[in-house]
């Protein structure tokens, strides 16, 4: 049966997208990161190597991380996507403690490859709230990261998870500067 | 550590109890004004961004490592619905070249490396454009190909571009004016070569290569969007991490024009993105043809492929050392591999000979020459660092080589040998230069090895550690240095812009820097916001562009902790100063009686005395501060690198188990942000270069890379990350207000050599070849069982 539309819950939102090669419908070639960043403007996701390799385009999909270069948008028919632009509270705006970490910690350098780590740290975190030191390093080892920003990255998640680790030198957090 | 009195300045921070007090701000950790940007996705970065009527340019890249155009047809893509241009050699205008001295065209109807650009389309979406680049019928006639630096030399290789170099073959012209402007320098000589190794009781002697020209491989890929604003203007948008050496660079290979040049967070570079010049030259030619803004931003494999990789590097060298371990001669040749384009190269080996230079100071007799050569490889040119570990992780084997030869301890040999307050070295600029850094290396270096525990790790020369079964430990140390801390001219000012409403103002820091990664946006932000004793929420530090700003290079050589903090708190400095003469016009006291805090000014030893500093000025006006820095390299930074590994003796398997930087950077500026420094020195280097990382090409077949994706660039992960530790000394450095000075630049720089020489401890042989992957070792292991 050729599928003519796809409906998507995104960061709460629910999207139907017409499916086909005409102008403004979601060809079936589409990617999911495709379709995020250019028709929803959801641009924190990033598109780099687009093979599954470097995992700057990690969402959440029903729960598990995944590199949305490597999906397909029509295979996502009643999905619930995550995006990191979906993390932080609407009405609040209070920050996910993943996010707010991250800053704590000043877990990024050029930060590129921070919202892909930060959902597969999420996804993480969901399905297992106290993963061990190991766990959490091997749930990131799909997420590519050139300035060296692993051991900050690790310190914050370590933290939340209440792991400790010699592997980094521990300094103030933002908040304990001048306290 | 030692007390250090901070130096003279008007806004000294007071001392308590013999002391320096702490600062408000520098020293700490200070949240980046784009950190909750970064964590929530609203961080632009160039693919984010897109202007009115963009179309999107894709290019046809040559299958062959160096072939010549017999034919190339380009209406079937032309025909293509929604294509707007198709640009080839024969469309192209005089003038358009890369490479100093010039010698590539943009496009050319001969191809010299595969990935080189054939043809340029110009679509509307990628897709059509791609599209369009299968429609291109090329044939073309393949040519012999060189692909080392060696073999390029030699009488029967192909010259690669006749008539365009001095040497008549595939030597480039030594010399860079820019960088140079006293005229070429390339080659380290000095007092007598043949006497300094007549002292010499230790002398070793090899060829030693760091010639895999691994990819830095920035997770952004480079991209631009550049529109042609009619007559000589253009505005371009590029993932550089620096306007102004974009705009440097790239205005002369455009002819008659005038370019701005902005940029937004770029995602990585590691110096390795900033001129952009063969994807923003593509661009700005068929933004040209067609009148349309026109975007394009590489796949990651045309990244791998046709970005720039780090120089290839071949050594021959001699080195000698006296009895009492002074390094007192070198002599030897650098052939530096640039791939298929010289862009400036000469500048990277000036700075690698006088790094070379710093780590062996005490040396007299130099006879180190060099050569740039062209081959059929890809770029090569800026990869964390600038010409210096590509040098000193060859020399520093065959320094291993004498120190173990007179069986001295490496700390000890390079304490006594590392450049010294006195010393003097020639620098890129060819000129010579007098230390004025840092008496506290050695001491550095000892705390340093202390803290690695290196007395009770280091068994002596190629003697492992331990061995536990079959895996046997060892310890490397290496040492670097760079005196490129403070290049280049830069330009600052510092603005006070009043609130409408209260008694409160912004602070204006108005000059050129791009985030790539290092925090030096947060860094002069914080140096105004302690000048002018404000919180740093009250400053903003104005976009990066070209156009708008004043003069700064942006941050490479780590140039940008003084050269933007010396202009950063000159400008504030100075605006302080008129701030306080106002103040004392109105409290009728001298200026020295006033102290500012949150934008009020105040007498010091009556505070109730107060008045907002904007009801002293007249009505509306912010007041300005200007402030610059001018070129010196005088002040040369050090880190020793410490590591162990654990080398299975059965496969050959190499697991860096932790390393360790010393350094004494004068004063940390920022907490976490050096230690983010120094972690990131071993990425696209150090640690990586040592043990697995190379692009790998079909030399033998077809030419092209191999390692095309990032499914076969093999780079370390999230689970393999040793240990790390630091010693970070604070000696008050005389460089500017702050006292401090870069280190992200060489803080991995001395890593690869350090993990050779702990897997050649840990094996009991010496092992020399880069990277250092399971076959080298047991090939190594082999040869020792054999003698």
């Amino acid at each position: 049966m050729v599928k003519e539309s796809v409906n998507l819950t995104i960061n709460g939102q629910p999207y139907e997208f017409l499916v086909g090669e005409k102008f403004g419908m979601i060809p079936p070639s589409e990617t999911l990161v495709q379709t995020l960043r250019k028709r929803l403007e959801l641009t924190g996701t990033k598109e780099s190597c687009d093979e599954g390799a470097c995992g700057c385009c990690t969402v959440i999909k029903d729960g598990k991380a995944v590199t949305s270069c490597m999906i397909l948008t029509v295979e996502c028919d009643g999905s619930d996507i995550v995006t990191i632009e979906g993390l932080e509270d609407p009405v609040t705006h209070e920050l996910d403690p993943i996010q707010q970490k991250f800053i704590d910690c000043y877990a990024f350098q050029c930060g590129y490859c921070t919202p892909g780590i930060i959902m597969s740290a999420k996804a993480l975190f969901m399905a297992n709230p106290h993963p061990t030191g190991e766990e959490i390093r091997e749930a990131l080892a799909g997420n590519y990261c050139r300035c060296i920003s692993h051991y900050t990255v690790l310190e914050a998640l370590d933290k939340l998870a209440g792991v400790e680790s010699d592997q980094y030198e521990v300094v103030k957090e933002a908040h304990e500067e001048d306290e | 550590m030692s007390e250090y009195k901070r130096g003279k300045f008007n806004f000294e921070a007071p001392v308590v109890n013999g002391r320096p007090a702490e600062y408000r701000h520098v020293g700490k950790y200070r949240v980046r004004a784009d950190a909750r940007d970064i964590v929530t996705g609203r961080c632009m970065f160039l693919d984010d961004f897109s202007v009115p009527r963009m179309i999107y340019a894709q290019i046809l890249r040559s299958p062959y490592a160096h072939a010549r155009i017999k034919s190339i047809d380009t209406s079937r893509a032309e025909a293509l619905k929604g294509v707007h241009a198709v640009i080839t050699y024969k469309d192209m205008p005089k003038g358009w070249t890369l490479g100093w001295p010039p010698h590539k065209d943009l496009l050319d109807q001969e191809v010299y490396f595969a990935g080189d650009p054939v043809a340029i389309c110009a679509a509307d979406t990628v897709d059509i454009a791609r599209e369009a680049l299968h429609l291109i019928d090329v044939e073309y006639e393949e040519l012999p190909a060189v692909f080392d630096a060696i073999d390029a030399l030699k009488d029967d290789a192909p010259v690669l571009f006749p008539g365009k170099f001095k040497s008549g073959t595939n030597e480039v012209d030594p010399g860079v004016p820019h960088f140079q402007p006293e005229g070429p320098w390339w080659k380290v000589e000095g007092g007598d070569v043949e006497k300094g190794f007549e002292e010499c009781a230790y002398t070793g002697e090899a060829m030693v290569e760091f010639n895999k020209m691994c990819s830095p491989n920035a997770p952004e890929a480079p991209g631009c969007i550049v529109r042609w604003e009619g007559g000589v203007d253009y505005t371009i948008w590029a993932s550089s991490q620096s306007p102004f050496i974009c705009k440097l660079f790239n205005a002369p290979r455009i002819p008659k024009s005038n370019l701005r040049i902005k940029t937004f967070n770029v995602g990585g570079s590691y110096g390795n993105k900033q001129t952009l010049s063969v994807t923003i030259l593509c661009c700005a030619i068929a933004a040209i043809k067609t009148g349309r803004p026109v975007k394009l931003v590489m796949s990651k494999s045309e990244q791998l492929i046709g970005h720039e990789q780090r120089l290839g590097s071949k050594i021959h060298a001699k080195i000698g050392m006296t009895e009492d371990g002074i390094f007192n001669a070198v002599q030897g040749c650098w052939y530096v591999d640039t791939g298929a384009l010289c862009d400036a190269v000469q500048g990277q080996v000036g700075v690698g000979l006088g790094e070379a230079q710093l780590v062996m100071a005490k040396c007299q007799n130099w006879d180190l020459d060099s050569k740039v050569v062209v081959t059929n490889k890809c770029p090569a040119g800026i990869v964390r660092g600038y010409g210096g570990q590509e040098l000193n992780s060859c020399l520093a084997r065959i320094m291993a080589h004498c120190m173990m030869l007179a069986d001295k301890d490496p700390i000890e040999t390079f304490k006594k040998n590392y450049v010294a307050p006195g010393d003097r070295y020639t620098w890129r600029d060819g000129l010579t230069w007098q230390s004025r850094g840092s008496d506290h290396y050695p001491e550095t270096m000892q705390l340093a090895a202390d803290k690695f525990g290196w007395k009770d790790a280091w068994k002596g020369w190629l003697k492992p550690t331990k061995v536990v079964g079959r895996k046997a430990y060892g310890v490397g140390a290496g040492v670097i240095g760079n005196a490129d801390v403070c290049e280049d001219n830069t330009q600052c000012i510092v603005r006070i812009q009043h609130d409408v409403k209260g008694r409160g103002a912004t602070l204006i820091v108005q000059t050129d820097i791009t985030e790539s990664g290092m925090g030096q946006r947060a860094a002069a932000a914080k140096f105004a916001a302690e000048v002018m004793n404000v919180p740093i929420e009250k400053v903003y530090v104005t976009e990066p562009d070209s156009l708008n700003n004043v003069v700064n290079f942006g941050l490479c050589g780590s140039r940008g902790t003084v050269t933007v903090g010396k202009a950063v708190t000159k400008a504030a400095a100075d605006a302080k100063r008129k701030v306080l003469e106002m103040g004392a016009l109105h409290f009728h006291c001298s200026p020295e009686q006033l102290e500012t805090k949150d934008f009020q000014v105040f007498v010091r030893d009556n505070p109730q005395k107060c008045i907002p500093i904007k009801k002293l000025g007249p009505k509306d006006l912010n007041v300005i501060g200007y402030g610059e820095h001018v070129e010196q390299f005088d002040i040369p930074s050090c880190c020793l690198f410490l590591t162990e590994v654990e080398v299975d003796l059965d496969t050959g398997e190499v697991k860096v188990l932790r390393f360790l930087q010393g350094t004494d950077i004068g004063q940390i500026v920022d907490n976490r942000m050096v230690r983010m420094q120094l972690q990131g020195g071993v990425g696209s280097a150090s640690l990586d270069t040592a043990t697995m990382e190379e692009c790998i090409y079909d030399v033998n077949g077809t030419g092209k890379m191999l390692t095309n994706s990032m499914l076969e660039y093999k780079c370390r992960t999230f689970n393999d990350m040793p240990k790390h530790a630091s010693v970070i000394e604070e000696s008050q450095l005389d460089t500017f207000m702050f006292k401090a000075v870069g280190i992200g630049e060489i803080s991995g720089a001395a890593g690869a050599s350090a993990v050779l020489m702990a897997i050649s401890n840990a094996i009991g042989v010496e092992v020399n070849e880069y990277p250092a992957t399971p076959d080298v070792i047991l090939k190594a292991i082999k040869s020792k069982e054999g003698k």
